[in-house]
């Protein structure tokens, strides 16, 4: 300030108030580019109606190979299982048949829930012979998992052709869209949605329906996730013992 | 002056808010008079960037939520990256500004009260940023919660009810807990802080220290010739405040753009708990407390428990740190005459970055009871000596650093390379890859120049300083002429980044750079203006 000459005061004010309108630019650029940033980042994504969150999963052999039709065992006696949605949500893989082990195509079903008195509609058979069908694991009673809750195919002295858990006793019917058969559960098993691809026969996961998986808020939540940007689950097989 | 009831006298006689403060305070150098602004600075862009993220936070799928905003949200990995740097940035301000209120001598009365508070607001500062660390919910996250409840439970007789409180009592609870204590903390902060900064426009600043003879209590004394707040500290204020969030900004932007970043200074969520990804990652907490996971590591906190293992190495020294104003009551602020609280701060500052070397190194490996003693004696003796040394002979007048700034960041500069090429001697022994070993080869050579540069300070060999330079000025059409370049390159800038699409990390990070270089040039422009206005 002191070393300002009184004689350069006309320039100096001149250069003043263009440094100070850079100075505005330089903060008006700043606005702008935490604006702009800002605005974007807070408008929430709009979820596609098809999508709404489910990952699209292949469904693949532990060789890491996908699952053909004929990797599937018509009744399989054997337990068949994949993760869906989330790592810590284990579900059935079933292809159902006939007591002659013919496939058996089913229908996409009114599944009525007891303990609200609601409905919705299973989604069916997938596969050539329409006859792929997938649910929840957990058993919509108090949580039990496989084996105590396993298919006994149509062959079986006990419960043939249901879903029935060994803790308490509760029946579903896997030809109808996992319902209740008997209780002491309240609520049929999830259904998982499953795709053919008939081109290359392999099949994907891509959503579910029915009630929530027991235990969690929501099917999405209270389970260890997939890693973001996983493209697959595993089919894993375990003897029914 | 300071009244005996000194809340009488802050109620009863309110102060000027804010103060106007001396030249010196704004010009070359005078950021060191700045450290906690710049703490607030920082303070202030995580309280909004974290507003941002509350709105996109799911406590039910905590990690979901998290990936999917720095994957899916536009510009969403930029604000979580530098929501964490900023956190990062605030805990090594906290820091400076701790130590240089320390050297100083700032925390003698009349500033107990205050430096008392600012132990706490430390304190606190961890808290907040242990809870944040943890709200991610990837596999770090979940180590970090089991070491917390550790410590927590092993509290006497209240420690399981403090698990729960802090924790909640089932995993669905957790991360809603999480939440809300990352939320409490930091409000907790926002209010102390605001106490913090009443009573240091109280208490005035802390003067020069060699502007009168240093004694407490050093105050100072408003003079008519300080200038007013407006414009020229709100301008200074302003221009602070673009350089602390352009570098937050600009720092982890640029860190995101560089692949495979070792997983403690990583910006990103790591892999989900209880994948095969999570099995190769190193047992971390994040750095600002690897020297707490390493002193649970030793023989003694693995006998006595995690708890008693922080009192004993984390509380201890919180505690010194509490009680520093009413351990050392001696009326002068000169370090030769504090010499024992100057070689405690000297030696917490090796303490803490050699054991977290020594945490990033060996996470989790047990110490056996001789080797860390050796440890904490062989620091403790090798600094506590050689302060004296100096000091005494600086007292006695046989040695005499001729710029002491300077010299101090020599040193400083000493440290930081030691530091650094401790680690990479350490890396490059455990992976030997090529980029480690060059970096500390240059690392070692920077090591040597400061060593040099402290040495001929110490020796008087280089030019002792003589008094400041009065605000250099150029001439007038050099200031029309960088100005110029700063604001066209600025909007070149602004049109390169508005172009970018958000669609990718990449993308974002890109956004993140150029937004730290708006910031950085918007801190250039203030600058030069105050230059050429007002000749600071």
């Amino acid at each position: 300030m002191s070393s300002r000459d009184s004689s350069e005061e006309p320039e100096d004010e001149g250069r003043r108030t263009f440094l100070k309108f850079l100075g505005a630019l330089g903060v008006a650029a700043v606005s702008v580019g935490v604006l702009r940033g800002a605005v974007q980042n807070i408008i929430p994504r709009v979820q596609g109606s098809s999508s709404s969150g489910y990952p699209t999963l292949q469904l693949v052999l532990s060789s890491g190979s996908p699952v053909k039709t004929s990797d599937l065992v018509v009744n399989n006696p054997k337990i068949v299982l994949f993760n869906y949605p989330l790592l810590s949500d284990p579900n059935f893989l079933l292809r159902l048949g006939d007591s002659s082990n013919r496939d058996v195509a089913i229908d996409p079903a009114t599944v009525k829930i007891p303990e609200t008195g609601k409905t919705f509609t299973s989604p069916g058979g997938v596969g050539p012979y329409r006859s792929v069908v997938a649910s929840s694991a957990i058993c919509e009673h108090l949580g039990c998992k496989p084996p105590q809750l396993r298919f006994h195919p149509p062959s079986d002295s006990s419960f043939p052709g249901k879903l029935h858990c060994d803790c308490h006793g509760s029946t579903y019917d896997p030809y109808r869209g996992f319902a209740v058969v008997t209780g002491p559960t309240h609520k049929p098993q999830p259904n998982i949605v499953l795709k053919y691809d008939s081109s290359a026969d392999t099949y994907s996961v891509v959503s579910m329906v029915g009630p929530t998986i027991f235990g969690q808020p929501s099917n999405l939540s209270g389970g260890t996730p997939f890693p973001s940007g996983a493209k697959s689950t595993t089919v894993t097989i375990q003897e029914a013992a | 002056m300071p009244g005996k009831n000194m809340i009488e006298e802050i109620m009863n006689r309110p102060q000027p808010l804010p103060r106007v403060v001396p030249d010196y305070m704004r010009k070359r150098g005078g950021l060191w008079y700045w450290t906690g602004a710049m703490v607030m600075i920082a303070f202030l862009y995580e309280a909004l960037t974290g507003i941002i993220l509350l709105l996109f936070y799911s406590p039910a799928s905590a990690y979901k939520s998290t990936t999917d905003f720095v994957a899916d949200i536009p510009f969403g990995s930029v604000i979580l990256t530098t929501h964490l740097y900023g956190a990062y940035a605030m805990i090594v301000l906290l820091y400076v500004h701790m130590l240089r209120s320390l050297f100083v001598g700032a925390y003698k009365r009349p500033r107990e009260m205050q430096w008392l508070l600012g132990v706490l607001l430390l304190l606190l500062t961890i808290g907040v940023a242990y809870f944040g660390y943890s709200m991610v919910g990837d596999a770090l996250a979940v180590n970090a919660e089991d070491v917390g409840k550790g410590i927590a439970s092993g509290f006497p007789v209240i420690g399981w009810w403090l698990a729960l409180v802090f924790f909640g009592s089932s995993p669905e609870q957790l991360y809603t807990r999480f939440l809300g204590w990352h939320i409490i903390l930091a409000g907790a902060i926002l209010i102390l802080f605001a106490v913090h900064f009443f009573l240091a426009e109280y208490n005035t600043i802390m003067p020069r220290v060699d502007s009168e003879h240093g004694k407490a209590p050093h105050i100072d004394r408003e003079d008519p010739s300080y200038k007013p707040w407006y414009p020229y500290n709100l301008l200074y204020m302003l221009q602070l405040t673009f350089l602390v969030i352009g570098l937050i900004i600009i720092i982890p932007s640029i860190v995101a753009l560089i692949p495979n970043v070792p997983v403690l200074f990583s910006p990103f969520p790591q892999a989900a708990p209880g994948t095969a990804a999570a099995a190769s990652l190193p047992p971390y907490p994040p750095w600002f407390l690897l020297f707490i996971y390493k002193e649970l590591d030793f023989s003694l906190a693995a006998a006595w428990g995690p708890f008693w293992g922080s009192v004993v190495f984390l509380g201890a020294p919180l505690l010194y740190l509490a009680a520093l104003p009413w351990l050392d009551r001696g009326d002068s602020l000169k370090m030769v005459h504090r010499k024992n609280t100057v070689a405690f701060g000297i030696m917490g500052i090796f303490y803490l970055a050699w054991l977290s070397l020594w945490g990033a190194v060996e996470p989790g490996i047990p110490i056996p009871t001789w080797e860390w003693l050796a440890f904490f004696f062989a620091v403790g003796l090798g600094v506590y000596l050689p302060t004296h040394f100096v000091l005494t002979r600086i007292e006695r007048g046989t040695l005499k650093i001729g710029s002491p700034g300077r010299f101090a960041l020599s040193l400083g500069m000493l440290a930081l390379t030691s530091f650094g090429s401790g680690f990479l001697i350490m890396a490059s022994l455990a992976t030997g890859s090529a980029t480690s070993t060059i970096s500390m080869i240059l690392l070692l050579m920077s090591m040597a120049i400061s060593l040099t540069v402290a040495v001929a300070y110490l020796r008087g060999v280089l030019p002792l300083q003589i008094g400041q330079p009065e605000g250099r000025r150029l001439r007038g059409k050099t200031y029309t002429f960088i100005g110029s370049v700063y604001t066209f390159a600025g909007i070149a800038i602004l049109g390169v980044m508005l172009a970018i699409t958000p669609n990718s990390i990449y993308n974002n990070s890109l956004y993140g750079v150029g937004l730290g270089l708006l910031f950085l040039i918007a801190f250039g422009l203030l600058r030069l203006y105050r230059s050429f206005a007002y000749g600071e």
